[in-house]
């Protein structure tokens, strides 16, 4: 090492090793980076210090003299010399520990953190042995519930306030806090306030002992009997990194794992526990055909048999334009990849597509010019939020962006129709009816009135702009409007979102019918020609229909089959009951799925898919990034991985897809997508890890480059207006299969301005009758004066539609 | 030539010779012999005096095998019924007979003393399955009764199932410091409670809970 210091770094000396360590830095997490482990408990590398523990006391030279302190909350110095190993310094952790240990029950063998605990851990390491305390310890009643979820043990807990610290400074709700003095001090919630936070189960992961525990998990498995594996979280777009661990084939819990670019550690309750689905009974093992009272189990061959030749009837009769698909959202990049390959290639349709009517312009969503990171928030000076409320749709991302709001100081500005999870850390909050958005976006654009400030502090650079469909009553030229607007800020990225969970990687992989696999167009006669070659095949032109216009040909009669790979339209286009009627008058529906759905009960043919840790493959988040997600289960009974069964189809209608593998589908992926070029598996499992890459790297090509169209559209005014917009816990299939998610969806209800309120005689609470576009349904109202005067909230797919119109109705009822 | 008959007959006096020495070997099953008393025989799961179940279900048994032949799952105590003290009972216990090496690392891992061995070795059984004895063959009933898959065979001495091969924790069961070092024998062997092993008695150990309420 040279005596020369680097800019931005120190020299400092730990136990006679002198090393250089970045300037700021706090001694504990210095130390650890130039491999000295200084034992610590309350000290969390993603929250600020609070010295609370006392168990990284390290000795540091000083003006005084030698003496003690806290690494944890001591910034390095130039020159420093520390001693982490010294007499004094293990006569001080020895005592820690030993005082830590005064109350500690020491019941680990019946303790789910047994074996995987700090504090066993560090007092095997750095503990005395043996205590002198033979007094009896603090009692407390355990566990108490501090919600569905989590479990309290008073008595296991050492008081290091990493859940309380993390419920404030991360998550944004203090629902737990220290209670008493003393020896009785404790961590609790407020009374009759149980610790309802989207985020609860962190808490569980980071608490250094087992006094939080998951309901999910206690009793489940021991650490040492548990198989784990590095995925991805399969619940959003966001992409979290993940823990996935298994004990007799059974997944039993997801961790968080701690990646810079996504998650920084942390998981959403969703993700965390919604796991459960995998292991549900529920899931399909065999094969299904309809037959005369509704799906019967069949073999596979009969099951292939009759998919084959139903596609292929229907192809002869009616053309393959008579044929859709669509899913793909679900799975991993390969299935995606599979299912456009064997819908424009073997079936020979253009009709295809990943989103189910909820989504925004195809090509917006996978090649934004301008495309952000979600890296970019942490060097944002403003960042705008126009689009879901992030906190129910995209959870993670809503923690990253309250980090930039807060910790890093950058603006925040929210438009949205309601209340978001955002406003408490928002600089300006501004708030429109659904449907006149573009009116609010005139007035921002033009600085005019409260806007001026919101615009003032979004033209200080670096800007994040992320958009999204903030309501399904909502057009997507909003989104696209904002993602205009937001490129033409100084110095702005744009970040478009779509909330489910790899529809970015099956756009990417052309399951639509503007796009073909790699992010080409499907317009360009030139990238057909190129995919045509690779494939062998012809390869439709881009005049296909999407979801809504599938829809459409279904009630006209011009499309005839449908193709649903994991997709449940009839729940989840933004109006299931017009889905639903149309796809009950489909001729043939062949799903692909893990669970009979209200679609698959329409169905003629239902293949059972294997799911989430039961194949291996790669999905793109909402940045572009890929990510390997790992197989680590068998699955159920005859479930096959999605790849091989489409395979299989394509065989007996006389094509093929090439599929033997994932891998060689992976293979296939990176020759043929020219925007994933590089992105292969062996790159992912080693060079990049769990950072995945974001495609298109250096060395690769994007064939387009969407820039968004600001389609201005006249705002509309009507007496009511609908909002319906997605919450975290609803009617969903990961949701409700799974036992502890299942009970947290909330109840049905109509959410109105008191204002209107009043004009239409309704009080709070009371039964009202909502009528939409489609349908109307008796409902209870809910006072909520965060919306504009004359806009309603409906929470979408909790069991309730009215259509997905715009205008609505509303009468009390008596 | 006379030598070589010579030899056989030498033959003949180690035979001659034995029929006067006492016998080593015994007419088994018609009687055993007493086995030493760390013997390592069939496994038993054991009941506290008051009938609540040792086990905990924590899995360290299962762990520690290095067979691997336990199967451990736990589970919360019914809150009304109890089944063991604490939060979590073991409400999965098996054991693979047939992998089983009767190594007693399991006894050793528990922390309540809850699996012993007894002193039965036979364990004969009809199928693969009926090797893998669950709690139904494990567990004994609340009065120190310990059940057996084939009670009415000849080859079996149901005494040697209340006979415990004699384990010692090195330290005291409540961890107190006072005790640290002082070797203390469980006070249940299989069915009940044992005196210390000659030798190794635990002087100035206390009566624990369980033995002043049996």
């Amino acid at each position: 090492m040279s005596d020369e210091a680097t800019p931005g770094m120190v020299k400092i000396t730990i136990d006679g090793r002198e090393m250089q360590v970045p300037a700021g830095d706090l001694l504990i997490a210095a130390a650890e980076k130039a491999g000295t482990y200084i034992p610590r408990f309350c000290w969390h590398s993603r929250m600020k210090p609070v010295g609370l523990c006392r168990m990284c006391l390290v000795e540091v030279e000083g003006p005084r003299g030698t003496m003690l302190t806290t690494s944890c909350t001591m910034q390095v110095n130039d020159g420093m010399v520390v001693h982490t190993e010294s007499d004094v310094v293990k006569k001080a952790q020895e005592g820690v520990l030993e005082f830590l240990l005064i109350n500690h029950p020491l019941d680990c063998p019946v303790c789910d953190k047994g074996g995987e605990c700090p504090l066993q851990d560090q007092t095997v390491s750095f503990g005395p042995g043996e205590s002198r305390f033979v007094e009896e310890k603090r009692h407390f009643e355990k566990p108490i519930p501090i919600s569905d979820l989590v479990l309290l043990d008073r008595e296991r807990c050492i008081l290091c306030a990493r859940c309380t610290r993390f419920s404030e400074e991360i998550s944004g709700d203090p629902l737990i806090e220290f209670v008493e003095r003393g020896s009785g001090t404790q961590v609790l919630t407020f009374p009759d306030e149980p610790f309802a936070s989207y985020f609860s189960g962190n808490t569980v992961q980071i608490c250094p002992v087992g006094a939080l525990t998951a309901t999910a998990y206690r009793f489940r498995a021991r650490p040492w009997d548990l198989q784990a594996a590095e995925s991805t979280c399969p619940h959003c777009s966001v992409g979290c990194r993940i823990s996935v661990q298994s004990s007799q084939n059974q997944v039993l819990r997801f961790q968080g794992v701690d990646v810079d670019s996504t998650n920084q550690g942390w998981l959403c309750d969703k993700g965390r526990f919604g796991f459960e689905y995998l292991n549900s009974p529920d899931r399909l093992s065999t094969p299904k055909m309809a037959g005369d009272d509704g799906l019967q189990e069949a073999s596979w061959i009969d099951a292939l048999d009759a998919a084959a030749s139903g596609l292929m009837s229907i192809i002869d009769e009616h053309g393959p334009g008579a044929v859709a698909g669509i899913g793909g959202a679900r799975g991993t990049n390969e299935e995606a990849y599979a299912f456009g390959k064997f819908l424009r290639s073997v079936v020979g349709t253009g009709h295809l597509d990943a989103q189910i009517g909820d989504g925004l312009e195809p090509r917006l969503l996978a090649a934004p010019a301008d495309r952000g990171l979600i890296g970019d928030l942490e060097k944002a000076s403003s960042i705008l939020v126009w689009g879901p409320d992030l906190k129910e749709e995209l959870p993670v991302l809503y923690l990253r962006v309250r980090r930039a709001a807060t910790e890093l100081g950058a603006k925040l500005v929210v438009a949205h129709p309601r209340r978001t999870g955002l406003d408490d850390v928002a600089t300006h909050t501004l708030r429109y009816r659904p449907g006149a958005g573009q009116d609010l976006l005139r007035r921002l654009a033009a600085g005019e009135g409260d806007a001026g400030a919101a615009l003032a502090a979004l033209k200080e650079g670096p800007t994040v702009v992320i958009t999204g469909l903030a309501g399904l009553t909502e057009g997507p030229d909003l989104a696209e409007a904002v993602a205009a607007f937001g490129r033409d800020l100084p110095d702005a990225t744009v970040l478009p979102v779509a909330r489910r969970s790899n529809v970015f990687g099956a756009l990417d992989m052309g399951v639509s019918p503007a796009l073909l696999p790699g992010r080409a167009s499907a317009v360009d006669d030139g990238a057909r020609a190129t995919l045509s070659g690779h494939w062998g095949a012809d390869v439709p032109d881009g005049s296909g229909r999407d979801t809504a216009g599938i829809i459409e040909g279904l009630e006209a009669g011009a499309i005839r089959a449908v193709v649903l790979l994991g997709a449940d339209p009839a729940v989840d286009f933004p109006d299931p009951a017009r889905a639903s009627a149309a796809l009950a008058g489909a001729e043939l529906i062949v799903a692909i799925d893990m669970f009979e759905s209200v679609s698959t009960s329409m169905a003629t043919v239902v293949f059972p898919a294997l799911g989430f840790t039961e194949t291996e493959g790669t999905v793109t988040n909402l940045e572009g990034r890929v990510q390997k997600v790992s197989r680590l289960l068998p699955g159920p009974g005859g479930a096959r991985p999605s790849w091989e069964i489409l395979e299989d189809v394509a065989t007996r209608m006389g094509g093929s897809i090439g599929a033997t593998s994932a891998g060689v589908i992976a293979t296939e992926i990176e020759k043929v997508a020219p925007a994933y070029a590089g992105a292969t598996w062996d790159a992912l499992n080693t060079a990049f890890g769990r950072d995945g890459i974001v495609v298109p790297t250096a060395d690769a090509t994007q064939p387009i480059e969407y820039v968004p169209v600001d389609r201005p559209s006249a705002p509309v005014q009507r007496d009511l207006v609908l909002h319906l917009a997605r919450v975290l816990y609803d009617g969903g299939t990961t949701v409700q299969r799974g036992l502890s998610l299942a009970k947290l969806a909330a109840e049905p209800a109509v959410y109105i301005t008191p204002q209107d309120a009043h004009r239409l005689g309704v009080a709070d609470g009371s039964a009202v009758r909502l009528s939409g576009g489609n349908g109307s349904a008796e409902l209870t109202a809910r006072f909520d004066d965060s919306l504009t005067p004359g806009a309603v909230y409906l929470p979408f797919n909790l069991g309730i539609s009215v259509g997905s119109g715009l205008e609505v109705e509303l009468e009390a009822l008596a | 030539m006379a030598w070589r008959y010579l030899k056989q007959v030498e033959g003949f006096w180690v035979v001659f010779r034995q029929m006067f020495k006492p016998r080593v070997t015994t007419p088994y099953p018609k009687v055993k012999r007493v086995k030493p008393q760390r013997f390592h025989g069939r496994h038993v799961l054991n009941r506290y005096p008051n009938g609540m179940e040792k086990c905990i279900g924590c899995e360290l048994c299962a762990g520690v095998c290095p067979a691997r032949c336990i199967y451990v799952r736990g589970k919360d105590n019914p809150v009304d019924e109890p089944v063991s003290p604490g939060e979590r009972y073991g409400f999965i216990y098996e054991i693979n007979m047939l992998r089983c090496i009767f190594c007693a690392m399991c006894v050793e891992a528990c922390p309540t003393e809850a699996i012993t061995m007894t002193q039965l070795f036979e364990m004969s059984v009809q199928g693969r399955e009926d090797a893998i004895y669950t709690r139904s063959e494990l567990l004994m009933s609340p009065d120190g009764v310990v059940p057996h898959p084939q009670p009415q065979s000849k080859f079996n001495d149901l005494g040697e199932l209340t006979l415990a091969d004699g384990w010692m924790r090195a330290t005291a069961a409540a961890g107190r410091a006072e005790y640290q070092g002082i070797r203390h024998w469980t006070p249940t062997a299989g069915a009940g409670h044992r005196p210390p092993e000659q030798g190794q008695a635990a002087d100035g150990v206390p009566e624990t809970e369980e033995e002043s309420e049996g």
